[in-house]
């Protein structure tokens, strides 16, 4: 494919879209795999246990995700700064050090999977912990790679033009790297352990991950419907104080039952009551905003992502966390399937479904055409069709899981005390096991839909220009 | 101090926190398109839903057990997602005013809005 | 008409409000921060130093704050030898880093967090499930080592992968769970039946 047209973030961009989306495919294949060993418990024992195929299913969901948001920002660099990136070796140098890294440890997690209790097993093979297993030297490499892109960023906007969206941007970058390191030390005191991995899981995902898609979302309304840059950026500065308002204390929600002081009950509680008044904000600006402009797209697919992306963000953050948020009932529902539930809307809601959108503003220009025409060939069918499976895929599996975690709340947690026994029980229960039926159905749904989705970014636009 | 839901309110818990956030996101749909085409029978709509709302509140915390202190969250819920709404439009109103004259003769609400201010 | 922007709408006063909301929140936070630590370092009240293995720990209803706490209680030394604070420590230490390197979490939810494919292990040590307290260290050595053969996944078809553990290395996370039982996480899990106690 020829990429001379595109400018060099650009160009980078479509390398970090690439791996996104073969690390996408990897996260749904052993999503399917950990799903079927819930129905099929000697599926791959002592060859790919659960631990292996769960541990890759949501690390190669976070490194598309991250990789999906360095794309973004590397697409919208040049135009956004009015110059040609700073680093464009560098980047390439950064891609190649990341993509490389990320490489030897899915092999390692595959091929070695486990060590001895010392520190070269945590140095070099599995650390250990959820969601941040990787390796310490992989943590090392990741943020160099970081600060590579956050210098390319900042540098870049430092020689062009700043603006209020790229201020932000940057400032949230050095964030996103800065509380990585709160994860990178050992102790063996659990709960200071758990205490600095929830800054790094909840500050990355309710904070920095959710100011990073808002500067998104303000590039993408500019672009795509034409809003005036200075309310786009007077709303974003909203956004922020709305969401590390709430979100930066909302950590308290973690902080219920691993050993911390009991103000953190009211602490959590009361700052997860007001996480979804961002979201109400969100909802009352866009009604607006249909109101006020005539929505001329020229990128129905992507628009349409964006309109899945705030009705998923509200369903999968909003009704899904508050449900059960309160220190009352999450006594209940911690560490059961609820939590599954909850983490399959809100990561596809809120993440997923803009970085699909931003890539398929991508698409057109690295055809080298202006959008995408309402009168495609086909109709359209494959883009349609994907992000109606890929929605109904994950809507189904979170609702799934909604019952299991329900009944397993009440037969494992309430009743059965949490003991071994209480935990088999609830397993066992059939609308424990039919709900994880029901979750495999949903995956194939789901998966058929990224199949659809990869067919329809690599051909759509073609037919028109043979 | 916490006083866990029991077990046969579970399912009240579950159903009355999600609609909180529904009924509270239909309340700030409604209000915002009431005020936006200038139909106050939708803004008849919009007090519904936070009337559903406001029972939702009252539900969630007496079988969440919102006593004592835990009393002003169900306060600051039924207050802020009344106000909310409010503030945000007159913050979209405000905002949009800095478009130009010559811009406002294409967007065909604008005018209307701004007289509202 | 009033086409003045009100000063509480304008680009400058938003940029200046997130930037002081997102600043409070985080000195709050840090705030925060300063206050917990020491009360979860081992050796405090709610998180005991790591020579607590050397006692006996129970988990009991507490009227005054209407949750189930742990209850340290009279001496009972992890497979009969107590140990000083340095050397219960490296026990500990040495079991923490080996659930971490069999990466236990990819099953297991420790202190609720983790994968919910294989039980809690927050209260493991005092579950019912190892029969009675004598037998207690000798059938969780002999589960650690070979779960495959002394499964007990209660009719659930779920076996523990064999993680070759050596004897040495399953006392050390025994002693690990031993230790992590002994936190007091404000109740949690709720309703829990304690080894020896049930009715």
């Amino acid at each position: 494919m020829k990429l001379n047209h595109l400018n060099g973030g650009q160009q980078l961009a479509v390398k970090y879209y690439t791996v996104a989306i073969i690390l996408f495919v990897a996260q749904i294949i052993f999503g399917l795999l950990s799903g079927m060993q819930y129905l099929v418990p000697d599926l791959l024992l002592g060859v790919l246990d659960f631990n292996v195929t769960r541990t890759i299913h949501i690390n190669a969901m976070i490194v598309w995700m991250l990789y999906g948001f360095m794309g973004s920002v590397y697409w919208l660099l040049e135009e956004e700064s009015k110059t040609e990136i700073v680093g464009l070796k560098l980047g390439n140098i950064g891609f190649w050090l990341l993509t490389t890294a990320v490489t030897i440890v899915v092999l390692v997690f595959l091929l070695i999977q486990s060590g001895p209790g010392d520190d070269f097993t945590r140095w070099f093979i599995n650390e250990g912990r959820e969601y941040i297993e990787a390796p310490r030297w992989a943590d090392i490499g990741i943020v160099i790679c970081m600060l590579i892109f956050f210098y390319n960023a900042a540098a870049t906007f430092m020689k062009g033009t700043w603006s209020g969206i790229s201020g932000v941007l940057v400032l949230d970058l050095v964030a996103l790297a800065g509380i990585y390191i709160a994860g990178m030390f050992y102790t063996p005191n659990i709960s200071i352990d758990q205490y600095w991995w929830w800054w790094v899981i909840h500050l990355w995902v309710e904070a920095t991950w959710e100011v990073l898609v808002g500067c998104l979302m303000a590039w993408g309304l500019m672009k795509t419907l034409k809003v005036d840059r200075k309310i786009v950026t007077t709303w974003l500065y909203i956004e922020v104080a709305l969401m590390f308002g709430s979100g930066i204390l909302g950590l308290g929600h973690h902080y219920f039952w691993i050993g911390t002081p009991e103000y953190w009950l009211t602490i959590g509680g009361f700052f997860s009551a007001l996480e979804p008044i961002p979201l109400v904000a969100m909802v009352v600006h866009a009604v607006y905003d249909a109101g006020a402009r005539q929505m001329k797209g020229n990128n129905n697919p992507a628009l349409a992502w964006l309109i899945a992306h705030a009705f998923g963000n509200f369903f999968g953050a909003g009704v899904w966390g508050f449900m059960h948020t309160l220190p009352q009932i999450n006594l209940y529902t911690h560490g059961t399937q609820w939590s599954a539930s909850h983490g399959h809307l809100a990561f596809f809601g809120a993440y997923a479904t803009i970085i699909i959108a931003m890539i398929y503003i991508a698409v057109p220009y690295i055809r080298g055409q202006e959008g995408i025409g309402s009168n495609l060939p086909d109709g359209g069918w494959k883009w349609k069709w994907s992000l109606g499976l890929l929605n109904l895929g994950v809507v189904g599996m979170t609702i799934a899981l909604l019952i299991s975690g329900y009944e397993q709340s009440f037969i494992e947690r309430a009743v059965g005390g949490s003991t071994w026994y209480g935990y088999f029980a609830a397993q066992i229960h059939p609308w424990f096991v039919q709900g994880m039926e029901w979750r495999m159905i949903f995956g194939l749904v789901t998966a058929v839909g990224l199949v659809l989705l990869i067919w329809d970014l690599l051909t759509i636009g073609k037919q028109k220009q043979a | 101090m916490l006083e866990p839901v029991e077990l046969k309110d579970f399912f009240i818990v579950f159903f009355s926190g999600a609609m909180v956030i529904m009924a509270g996101a239909l309340y700030s749909l409604l209000f915002a398109w009431s005020k936006l085409q200038s139909k106050p029978w939708l803004m008849v709509l919009a007090y519904l839903a936070y009337g559903i709302l406001f029972i939702a509140v009252l539900t969630l915390g007496s079988a969440a057990h919102l006593h004592g202190y835990w009393w002003w969250l169900v306060i600051a819920m039924l207050v802020g997602y009344l106000l909310a709404p409010h503030g945000i439009w007159k913050l979209c109103v405000a905002t949009h005013l800095i478009q130009k004259p010559t811009q406002t003769d294409d967007l065909p609400h604008s005018k209307k809005l701004q007289s509202k201010l | 008409m009033n086409n003045e922007m009100p000063w509480w709408a304008s680009e400058t006063f938003w940029k200046k409000t997130a930037i002081w909301v997102t600043a409070f929140m985080f000195v709050v936070l840090v705030i925060l921060t300063l206050d917990t630590i020491p009360q979860i370092t081992a050796g405090s009240e709610r998180v005991p130093a790591y020579a607590v293995i050397n006692k006996h720990i129970g988990y009991e209803f507490n009227d005054e704050r209407n949750m189930q706490v742990p209850v340290i209680g009279g001496d009972a030394p992890l497979f009969g030898k107590k140990l000083s604070e340095e050397d219960a420590e490296a026990l500990v230490s040495h079991g923490k880093k080996i659930t971490q390197g069999r990466n236990c979490m990819g099953c297991h939810t420790l202190l609720g967090n983790g994968s919910y494919f294989a039980p809690d292990l927050t209260k493991a040590w005092l579950d019912p499930g190892w029969s009675s307290e004598p037998e207690r260290e000798a059938l969780m050595i002999a589960f650690l080592m070979n779960p495959e053969e002394n499964a007990r996944s209660f009719g659930s078809g779920r076996v523990m992968p064999n993680l070759h553990i050596s004897e040495e290395e399953a006392k050390a996370v025994i002693a690990f769970l031993k230790w992590m039982s002994s936190i007091d996480t404000n109740g949690f899990p709720y309703n829990f039946t304690v080894i020896d106690k049930e009715s």
